[in-house]
C-alpha cells in the first residue's frame, strides 16, 4: 500500500504576484515586489515593504463580498487565494460538501484591527465562510514556521486517514502591530533586503497567502486528479536557544531538514533545490548556512531565498515558499537570490537563475520565533515515505500520566520556588502561570525533558498584545517594547518551555477557540502512535486582560478566568 | 552627572523589570553585559535604545552602535549627557 500524499491544486498571492501565473512570471524576469508602503497606514514610509497590490475593497470585490462586511485583511488574502488552490484542484465548494475535508491555517497576528477576528481561530473560520465551506477548521500559530506546519499536520492527518482531503497554509496581511514590532527588533533593512549577502541589514516584511490541496494519492489517482508534485519528507524541530535570535550551529534547522530526508528516505544529495528561509537579517542567514553546511557538507546543492522578491510574510511564508518551490518545479528553473551581490564565508553562496532545470526533489525551509523549524521535501515523484498504519491506534498506546491547574493569579508566586528572578522578570501572567503548571506536571510523571512540546492557547499573548497595540494608538508608533513584542506571539510559550526543558524536539501551538487543547491533545496521541515521542508536555493556556474581557462580555462571551493554565503529561505505555 | 547616574539606574530597573536591584546595587563602573556584571542580554540592549530615544531623544541607528555605548551606567551617562535632545 502506497502511503504518499499528492498536490492536487495550489493558489498564491503575494507581492510578485494575485496567481500563480503572475509569480512565475515575476520570478522568471526577476521582478521584485518590494517596494513604497502603500496601503497599510504607517508613518514608517522609510521601510520598505512587499505588499500585495491590491487594496481590501479589490479584495472582497473579487470575492464578491459586500464592501461594508467586516473583514480582516488576512482573512481577505487566505480566502483568495484559497479559492484559487480550490478551483485550481478541479473542486468547488459544491463539490466538496458532504466529504471528510479539514482546512489547516497557519496564523499569528490575524485581525488585530477586527476585535471578534482578533483570535486567529475566527480568523480560519472567516476564511471557509468567505469561500464558502463547512469543514473541519484548524489553526496553527508558531509565528513565521506556521504555514508549513499547517502543511505538516495536514499531511500526517491524512496518512493517518483521518480526513480525505486537506486544504493547508497559510496568510498574514501587513499590519501595524508586527511592522512596529519588527521595527523595534531593528531587523528591518531599509533598503530591498539581500539575503546572505556581506551587506545585508535586515528583512524586508511581506504579506500574502498560499493554500495546496492535498489527497492520498491513491485516492488522487483514483479520482483523476491533476497531481502537481508529492509532500515526501517533513521536519519540525525547536532550536531551543533563544526567542528569537538563533543559535550558532543552527541546531533546529539542521534536526528539521534531517528529519524531512530521513522520512523521505533521500540522501541529502537527492535534494536539486533549496528554498531557504533566509530573511536577509545578519543572525538567520549566517545560522541556516551553517545548518545547509551540516546536512549537506560539502556538496551544496543550489540554494536560494525568495523572500527579496516577496518579502517576509511571516505566517505565511511557508505555504507561499512551498507554491514557488511547485512553480519552479513545474517551470524547470532556480529561483534567483535577487538583490545578493557580495559573497561572505559565514553565508552559503546562494543561486542564480537558472533555467531549463529538472527539479526532481527541493526541500523548502521556514523558521519562526521562539526557534521554531520547519523543513518540508516536495518531490515530482511519488515515494514511500514513513510507515503508518491504516486505522487509528488504539487508546491503549498512550495515557495522561500527570495533570495540574492554575485558575488563581495569587498562585503565580509559587514560581520564584523553582526559578530565579533574572528568568522570570521578563515574564507576563500566562507565562508565569505556563512554566509553574508545566514544572510541577514534569516532576509529577518524574520527566526532566519533554520528547515534544504542544500547546493550545485561545487567544494567545493577549496582555503582550494589548500593551503593544496601546502604545501604538497613544504614542503613535514610538517606543514600541521589543521585550512585549518578541513574546507577543501564540508559540511564545512553546518556545520559551522548550528552552527550559532543553527540549529540540516536536514544537507546535494551537490556535482554535475552546476546541485549541482537543487538537492538542489529538496531535500528541499522534506523534506517540507515529513512534515520534515517548512523552509530550501538552498545555492549555489562557488569559483574559480586564480590557479584552469587555470586549468579550460586550458579544456575550463571559469569560471568568484572568488566567487559566493547564499542563498534562501524555505518555506512551 | 551624578543626578544622571542616579536616574538612569532608576529607569534600568523599571524597563528592565530587575525588582530585586536598588540604584545602590548598581556600579557605575561594572560591565552591564556578560559575566561579572548585571548578566544583562541582547534584548536589552534594544531596550535600553527605546529608553534612550523615549526619555532622551536620542535615535541610535542599529543594536550594534548599542551594543558599544551600553558598556556601564557610567558610559550611558556620558553618551547621553553628549548627545541628549531633551
Amino acid at each position: 500500500m502506497n502511503n504518499s500524499i499528492a498536490i492536487i491544486g495550489s493558489g498564491i498571492v503575494c507581492a510578485i504576484g494575485t496567481d500563480k501565473q503572475q509569480v512565475r512570471e515575476s520570478l522568471l524576469t526577476g521582478k521584485t515586489g518590494i517596494g513604497e508602503l502603500r496601503y497599510l497606514k504607517s508613518r514608517h514610509k522609510e521601510l520598505p515593504v512587499g505588499e500585495v497590490k491590491m487594496s481590501d475593497a479589490d479584495l472582497k470585490n473579487a470575492l464578491a463580498v459586500s464592501l461594508d462586511r467586516e473583514f480582516s485583511r488576512t482573512a481577505l488574502l487566505g480566502a483568495y487565494a484559497l479559492r484559487q488552490a480550490i478551483e485550481d484542484a478541479g473542486l468547488s465548494p459544491k463539490s466538496l460538501k458532504g466529504k471528510r475535508v479539514t482546512l489547516i491555517s497557519g496564523t499569528t497576528v490575524g485581525g488585530t484591527d477586527i476585535a471578534e477576528q482578533y483570535s486567529c481561530g475566527n480568523n480560519t473560520r472567516a476564511i471557509a465562510r468567505l469561500v464558502g465551506i463547512d469543514c473541519e477548521v484548524t489553526t496553527i500559530s508558531t509565528a513565521c514556521s506556521s504555514a508549513l506546519n499547517a502543511i505538516i499536520l495536514g499531511v500526517r492527518m491524512l496518512l493517518w486517514h483521518e480526513t480525505d482531503i486537506v486544504l493547508a497554509g497559510g496568510t498574514e496581511a501587513l499590519s501595524m502591530f508586527h511592522l512596529n514590532g519588527f521595527n523595534s527588533l531593528m531587523i528591518l533593512d531599509h533598503n530591498v533586503c539581500r539575503p546572505f549577502d556581506a551587506t545585508r541589514q535586515g528583512l524586508n516584511l511581506g504579506e500574502g497567502a498560499a493554500y495546496l490541496i492535498l489527497e492520498r494519492t491513491e485516492d488522487a489517482r483514483l479520482r483523476e486528479r491533476n497531481i502537481q508534485g508529492y509532500i515526501t519528507g517533513w521536519g519540525n524541530r525547536c532550536d531551543a536557544y533563544h526567542q528569537t535570535a538563533t543559535s550558532e550551529n543552527g541546531e533546529g534547522a539542521f534536526l528539521a531538514m534531517t528529519d524531512a530526508l530521513q522520512i523521505a528516505h533521500l540522501q541529502p544529495n537527492a535534494i536539486d533545490y533549496v528554498n531557504a528561509h533566509g530573511t536577509g537579517t545578519p543572525d538567520n542567514d549566517k545560522s541556516e548556512s551553517t545548518a545547509l553546511r551540516r546536512v549537506f557538507a560539502n556538496k551544496l546543492p543550489p540554494i536560494s531565498s525568495t523572500k527579496s522578491f516577496t518579502g517576509h510574510t511571516t505566517s505565511a511564508s511557508g505555504s507561499i515558499e512551498a507554491v514557488i518551490c511547485l512553480i519552479a518545479m513545474q517551470g524547470r528553473f532556480i529561483p534567483g537570490n535577487y538583490g545578493w551581490e557580495n559573497s561572505t564565508a559565514e553565508c552559503i553562496v546562494p543561486a542564480e537563475f537558472t533555467a531549463e532545470k529538472d527539479l526532481h526533489h527541493v526541500l523548502c525551509n521556514s523558521f519562526g520565533f521562539g526557534g521554531n523549524d520547519s523543513s518540508l521535501v516536495i518531490s515530482d515523484r511519488e515515494l514511500p515515505c514513513c510507515p503508518h498504519r491504516e486505522e487509528p491506534s488504539p487508546t491503549s498506546e498512550y495515557t495522561i500520566a500527570g495533570e495540574n491547574e492554575i485558575t488563581q493569579p495569587e498562585e503565580l508566586k509559587e514560581l520564584s520556588r523553582y526559578l530565579p528572578s533574572m528568568e522570570t522578570r521578563r515574564m507576563c501572567k500566562i507565562t508565569k502561570a505556563a512554566f509553574l503548571t508545566s514544572i510541577r506536571v514534569m516532576e509529577t510523571a518524574g520527566i526532566t525533558s519533554p520528547d515534544a512540546i504542544i500547546i493550545a492557547t485561545q487567544y494567545g499573548m493577549l496582555e503582550n498584545g494589548g500593551k503593544i497595540l496601546d502604545t501604538i494608538q497613544e504614542q503613535g508608533e514610538e517606543g514600541i517594547s521589543p521585550t512585549l513584542f518578541m513574546q507577543s506571539t501564540h508559540n511564545t510559550l512553546a518556545g520559551a518551555l522548550a528552552i527550559h526543558f532543553d527540549c529540540h524536539g516536536y514544537n507546535i501551538t494551537y490556535s482554535q477557540g475552546e476546541e485549541s487543547l482537543q487538537w492538542a491533545i489529538r496531535d500528541a496521541k499522534r506523534l506517540i502512535c507515529e513512534g515520534k515521542a515517548k512523552n509530550v508536555l501538552v498545555g492549555l493556556h489562557n488569559e483574559m486582560p480586564p480590557k479584552f474581557k469587555a470586549v468579550l462580555d460586550g458579544q456575550g462571551l463571559n469569560e471568568t478566568h484572568e488566567i487559566y493554565s493547564k499542563s498534562i503529561i501524555v505518555k506512551s505505555i | 552627572m551624578e543626578e544622571l547616574i542616579l536616574e538612569l539606574k532608576e529607569e534600568i530597573i523599571r524597563v528592565l523589570n530587575l525588582e530585586d536591584l536598588t540604584p545602590e546595587d548598581i556600579d557605575p563602573n561594572a560591565p552591564l553585559f556578560g559575566a561579572g556584571g548585571l548578566g544583562l542580554d541582547s534584548i536589552d540592549v534594544l531596550e535600553l535604545i527605546v529608553l534612550l530615544e523615549k526619555r532622551y531623544g536620542i535615535r541610535l541607528a542599529s543594536a550594534a552602535e548599542g551594543k558599544t555605548i551600553f558598556t556601564s551606567v557610567g558610559s550611558i551617562a556620558q553618551f547621553v549627557s553628549e548627545n541628549r535632545k531633551k
